[in-house]
């Protein structure tokens, strides 16, 4: 018979309505074997009594419903954000908050780099350096030999040097969208968009989707999410090649790898049929820790970068709308093949127009074939009205929104992309609830940090940058949001049998908190202190 | 990263879904004359090669008899611009086949801003027979609208299956969008390269004046012009901006007044480019232009006055 080992823990919040909370839980071969209090655990048999966790309050592992790989090699590169980050491994970065900082954390890399090596840094965000850009002459006060840049946090700009400007021919106004200009109207060294920064990247070997992909990036991935208490998270764009799995299988099969691994294959990186073969290839080859089998869909861009699909009135500014990733009509074929296989989708819709799209296909497919065993998920789905949230309830399907936007980008949608009305019932937990549509919240790291109990703080009190209250009626309590990242993420990932409750005969991943996040407070929910995590039963404290 | 010599030049065929891109793509590499056409499709349909010009698959690169290449975007455009820029052997021209939404604009930033890139115009094709169908449809009417306006060489298909009544309403809803841009009908996606990718004229060897090789493009006139003079690369620039639509392409070599070297620039609707040429300058060198035009429209005349005015 197998071993027994019983954890003890000043409160265990279960997520399991029937036993909400409880002192003690079993395990046996990595799931939870029994919950109650030691004496009734005990008529079971022998056990181990594990009391590391007797100060402690576990609940279930979290899960982060969508992030990206590069979360774990982005750290390949010196972090100059305005946030307080710490690393993979521990180090901790605190948050530049002058470009005197930025300044002196540059120099202290460039001290650690070879002769030959370009100086590369991410995660800067203008946003909160308001008394002017950042601009090449800053740069150049690092190095005015070797190429520097700076890679923004959303990742559609960048601020190099002259060095790195010239490399790239970057010399004078080359009526280029996308390459600023200073006053003497000579390139100031910001970059936007990938057509800009393309000739630098390409010079400096900066290619983010490959940084991704290595095996330093999927180990260093872990650690991000074990740092916060995440236990199982999905990527939710990987072009999956057999190499590529053959390695994430290889990775997370380990016994020291902390999580459990959704990938998800690009939907619209070859045509609809070879998507459905692929995905349906993939599906066997996941394992207890490796997930495969979903697709991931690209239908519009991102808010802030003036790229998703909105309806009438459109932008607040008058910016015009934005791009699709695929033609409206082509979406209602490829919903359809991918439906009808059986094979789940994450649709990724930012705007109202591409929520619109997305469930004028799924309407379709469901019409003709209902299928009520897969639950597909609109990620993002930050502009949906409570018209669309009925409308997802009356199709069965899910969403997965973006809370973290609330605080980062919350001002913005409000003074300047989408205005008042829709800024303050974007990201609607709330109205997710009035219709019963199933739903998480996400960082997409590395975009904004992953910490989901971050992102249940951004849901409760829905602040912004600027401490402005983004729409009171779509706040939900601490108990909804704790649900959100845990059997409300599971549900998404079609995983809340295995994971998102501390019960009966589901895989033993919990998150061992410092403090209680029922009692903490709404407004300290982010504070709440994390030791580590447990996944099947084993112990991964962070290191 | 390997280095060209020369950068490559790039043109962006757009155009909404069911436009006939993929057949004029297939009829380019048919016709490709001699050229290494490197096709960029950034779309997930079929890769829309015709199963008879493929030789060899390669992952994501499709090989064809003739020297050219065609691979799949893929969503990851730095993959994609990696791979055009460091194929080996190096192509002649790089084909962007944008998606069925992708605004080209976007897309032909590549090419201002990369520097092994030069951007040899955005060719769009619009369906004669259901252009106004497509246009109805507020989720895309802006999207095609911007494909519209961004071109240098506008493309009506399917002209002979329209009526004239369909190629006058087509021809007048997309002048409205876009009055500069030289327009051209065409059926089953037919188009000389010449006309697609601009003359062929390289700095080693001079424009060649070759009246028959258009010869069975009816609609078509070629002129060509020659001097000794210096010139003004400014007031050629401004020139050029000024011609009619009915000049489609123009190219050429020339010596400048301003600064040394040998100097190539090529017009295409509003887009003219000039860039210098990395050889040593040589004192026979003469200036040439070589220009294709619509019929019947006094190229010629015009052209050769034009020139003449510069001096």
């Amino acid at each position: 018979m197998s071993a027994t080992t019983v954890f003890s823990a000043k409160k265990i919040i279960t997520m399991n309505p029937a036993r909400p909370h409880v002192s003690h839980v079993a395990v046996r071969d990595g799931k939870v074997f029994a919950t109650g209090t030691l004496e009734e655990i005990a008529r079971w048999g022998d056990y181990t009594l594990d009391e590391t966790f007797a100060d402690k309050i576990i609940m279930p592992g979290l899960i982060e419903g969508h992030c990206h790989l590069m979360a774990g090699g982005i750290w390949k590169y010196s972090y100059v954000g305005y946030q307080d980050r710490v690393d993979p491994d521990g180090k901790s970065w605190p948050g530049v908050k002058t470009l005197e900082n930025v300044h002196a954390r540059l120099k202290e890399a460039e001290t650690k780099l070879g002769p030959d090596e370009p100086l590369v840094a991410w995660g800067f965000d203008p946003i909160f350096l308001m008394d002017r850009r950042l601009d090449r002459n800053d740069l150049d006060a690092v190095s005015k030999s070797r190429p520097i840049a700076v890679v923004h946090s959303n990742f559609h700009l960048m601020t190099v040097n002259s060095t790195a400007l010239s490399l790239a021919n970057y010399v004078a106004d080359m009526g280029v969208d996308g390459i600023a200009l200073g006053a003497d109207g000579t390139p100031n060294g910001e970059l936007q968009e990938m057509a800009a920064m393309f000739p630098i990247m390409r010079r400096l070997g900066i290619n983010l989707r490959e940084l991704g992909r290595t095996r330093a990036s999927i180990v260093a991935f872990g650690k991000v999410c074990n740092r916060v208490g995440v236990t199982t998270a999905a990527d939710l764009i990987n072009d999956l090649p057999d190499e590529d799995v053959d390695e994430m299988q290889d990775i997370t099969a380990a016994a020291d790898y902390p999580i459990r691994l959704l990938s998800l294959l690009n939907g619209l990186a070859q045509p609809a049929d070879e998507t459905r073969t692929r995905a349906l290839e993939l599906k066997p080859k996941s394992t207890d820790k490796l997930r495969l089998g979903s697709v991931k869909i690209v239908t519009d861009g991102s808010i802030q970068g003036f790229t998703a699909r909105i309806r009438w009135p459109h932008h607040y500014n008058g910016a015009p709308n934005g791009i699709w990733n695929i033609v409206p009509e082509q979406l209602n074929t490829l919903v359809s093949i991918l439906h009808d296989a059986g094979i789940q989708m994450h649709i990724h819709t930012n705007g109202d127009e591409a929520i619109e799209a997305a469930l004028e296909a799924l309407e379709i497919a469901k019409t003709k074939n209902n299928r009520p065993d897969i639950l597909h998920v609109l990620q993002h789905c930050q502009m949906a009205d409570r018209a669309q949230f009925r409308k997802m309830k009356k199709l069965g399907v899910a969403a997965n929104l973006f809370s973290n936007h609330i605080f980062y980008f919350g001002d913005k949608h409000y003074e300047l992309t989408i205005g008042p009305d829709r800024a303050l019932r974007m990201d609607a937990c709330q109205s997710a609830i009035d219709y019963d549509v199933p739903f998480t919240i996400h960082s997409d790291a590395p975009v904004t940090p992953m910490a989901p109990l971050f992102t249940a703080w951004c849901a409760v009190n829905r602040l912004t940058e600027s401490g402005r209250v983004l729409g009171e009626y779509e706040k939900i309590s601490v108990a909804e949001a704790l649900q959100a990242i845990t059997l409300g993420a599971a549900a998404t990932l079609q995983m809340d049998h295995e994971v998102g409750s501390i019960e009966v005969g589901k895989w033993a991943d919990f998150a061992i908190l410092d403090d209680d996040p029922e009692t903490i407070g709404a407004e300290n929910l982010k504070n709440v202190g994390i030791w580590g995590t447990v996944l099947a039963g084993d112990k991964h404290e962070i290191r | 990263m390997n280095q060209r010599d020369k950068p490559l030049p790039m043109t962006v065929l757009s155009g909404f879904l069911g436009a006939g891109k993929t057949t004029l793509v297939n009829h380019l590499l048919r016709h490709s004359a001699g050229q290494k056409i490197m096709v960029l499709v950034n779309d997930f349909g079929e890769l829309p090669i015709d199963q008879d010009l493929i030789e060899a698959e390669n992952g994501d690169v499709i090989t064809l008899a003739n020297g050219c290449a065609c691979c799949s975007m893929g969503g990851d455009l730095y993959k994609a611009f990696s791979t055009a820029l460091d194929f080996t052997p190096p192509p002649d021209q790089l084909l962007i086949e944008a998606s069925g939404v992708a605004e080209p604009k976007r897309i032909a930033n590549f090419a201002k801003a990369e520097p092994d890139l030069t951007l040899n115009g955005i060719v769009t094709v619009i369906d004669a027979l259901n252009f106004e169908e497509m246009q109805s449809d507020p989720r895309v009417s802006d999207v095609i609208k911007a494909q519209i306006s961004a071109a240098h060489l506008l493309l009506v298909n399917k002209i002979d299956r329209a009526s004239e009544r369909q190629r006058a309403e087509v021809e007048a809803k997309v002048r409205e969008i876009n009055a500069t841009a030289p327009l051209v009908a065409i059926a089953n996606g037919a188009l000389a390269s010449e006309i697609f990718f601009g003359p062929k004229i390289t700095p080693d060897e001079l424009p060649m004046i070759d009246a028959a090789h258009l010869s069975h493009e009816m609609q078509f006139d070629r002129w060509s012009y020659r001097t000794e003079e210096k010139i003004d690369a400014e007031m050629l620039r401004n020139m050029l901006r000024s011609l009619p639509p009915s000049v489609l392409r123009l190219k050429g070599i020339f010596c400048r007044t301003d600064k040394p070297g040998v100097w190539t620039v090529h017009k295409v609707g509003s887009h003219v480019d000039i860039g210098p040429v990395s050889r040593a300058f040589n004192p026979a060198d003469t200036s040439e232009f070589v220009a294709i035009g619509m019929q019947n429209t006094n190229l010629s005349q015009f052209l050769d006055k034009a020139f003449s005015n510069l001096k």
